[in-house]
């Protein structure tokens, strides 16, 4: 794994991405992988809540349409992220909290698609209260984007190692 | 200007002192545990609001606009969060803000979206409560939905821009706005 670090971070693209002074470097991946969480766990946390119960005058079943807003966001989240991520490789997969927000990541995301391929099938979904296991899903998915955005955050707090290069 | 940034900064410092904010912001996980609720204020806020401007703009048409109205009180409670949350980085550090561009810039862009917001409610409001399923949104209602939607994503750049244009000590020089710890 050392070597492979230390291959990335002596790579120029890396040495940019840490090193550029340019504010469309580092501040502005930065800033696309924030907006990105935002339209994520946002809209999901805005579906997730109305599938608890919240504001039960909105109607449910075409709040699907911003389901592609929710994967675009996460598809920049992703792409910004591995950029973040070839600028300090041994820093992010050397911190137990980076695999704990992955973590959190692949399980939000599953957690979505179940909430759009099996509770949006449902074409009674306005006509009472979302049974109970679209309920689990949707509590699921709110708790794992709220871990994601903290375990991201603490992420800039904490490290084992920095650099290996 | 330079001598009210001073004196607010010092009043920032005390309030933060005073509330024990400060000390709170200073212990190990105090500052990361505020920046995550920020985070997920922002969350709250952009999403809800990016529905709504959205289907202003003709996305999801089938969903009435009133009833996706109805999300707007949680971005409300976003916003909320992070004025409390961005309010105790203020007391910790206040120089590191008030001398800020970036953050100039950020309370610009959310003033801008708050006289976007007022414009909404007392010019097109009205026109867009009954617009059912199916209904296009006027022109003015696009515009106001452009506006918010550019607005706090320049927030958004903003924010992450505060660490990059953090202000270092002033060499002598004084202007009307000042970008440099005096």
């Amino acid at each position: 794994m050392h070597s492979l670090f230390v291959w990335l971070e002596t790579s120029s693209f890396s040495v940019w991405v840490r090193e550029s002074t340019s504010v469309f470097a580092f501040p502005t991946i930065l800033a696309l992988h924030t907006i990105g969480m935002g339209a994520v766990a946002g809209i999901s946390a805005a579906i997730n809540l109305r599938i608890l119960g919240v504001a039960p005058q909105v109607p449910l079943l075409e709040l699907k349409r911003f389901f592609p807003i929710i994967w675009i966001g996460f598809w920049l989240s992703a792409a910004s992220g591995v950029v973040l991520l070839i600028g300090y490789p041994t820093k992010a997969l050397t911190n137990p909290v980076f695999y704990t927000k992955l973590g959190f990541i692949a399980l939000g995301l599953i957690a979505l698609r179940a909430i759009r391929h099996r509770v949006f099938r449902d074409p009674s979904l306005d006509s009472g209260p979302v049974p109970p296991r679209g309920r689990l899903l949707a509590a699921a998915s709110l708790v794992c984007w709220v871990g994601a955005i903290a375990t991201g955050r603490f992420l800039a707090y904490t490290y084992v190692l920095l650099m290996s290069a | 200007m330079e001598a009210s940034q001073i004196w607010l900064v010092r009043t920032l410092a005390t309030l933060g002192k005073v509330t024990l904010v400060s000390p709170f912001m200073q212990t190990r996980w105090g500052w990361p545990t505020c920046e995550s609720i920020h985070f997920l204020g922002l969350s709250l806020l952009f999403g809800t609001i990016a529905m709504f401007d959205l289907r202003l703009l003709g996305m999801a048409k089938r969903v009435p606009i009133a009833a996706l109205h109805r999300l707007i009180p949680w971005g409300i409670l976003g916003f909320s969060t992070n004025v409390l949350t961005g309010t105790m980085f203020l007391l910790t550090e206040p120089d590191q803000y008030i001398y800020n561009p970036a953050f100039h810039f950020k309370m610009l862009f959310v003033a801008s979206a708050g006289f976007n917001i007022l414009a909404f409610y007392l010019l097109v409001f009205r026109q867009v409560v009954p617009i059912g399923a199916g209904g296009e949104a006027p022109r003015s209602a696009k515009l106001v939905a452009s506006v918010s939607l550019i607005a706090w994503i320049a927030v958004i750049v903003c924010g992450r821009y505060l660490t990059f244009y953090r202000p270092g000590l002033c060499e002598g020089q004084h202007s009307f706005l000042s970008t440099c710890i005096p």
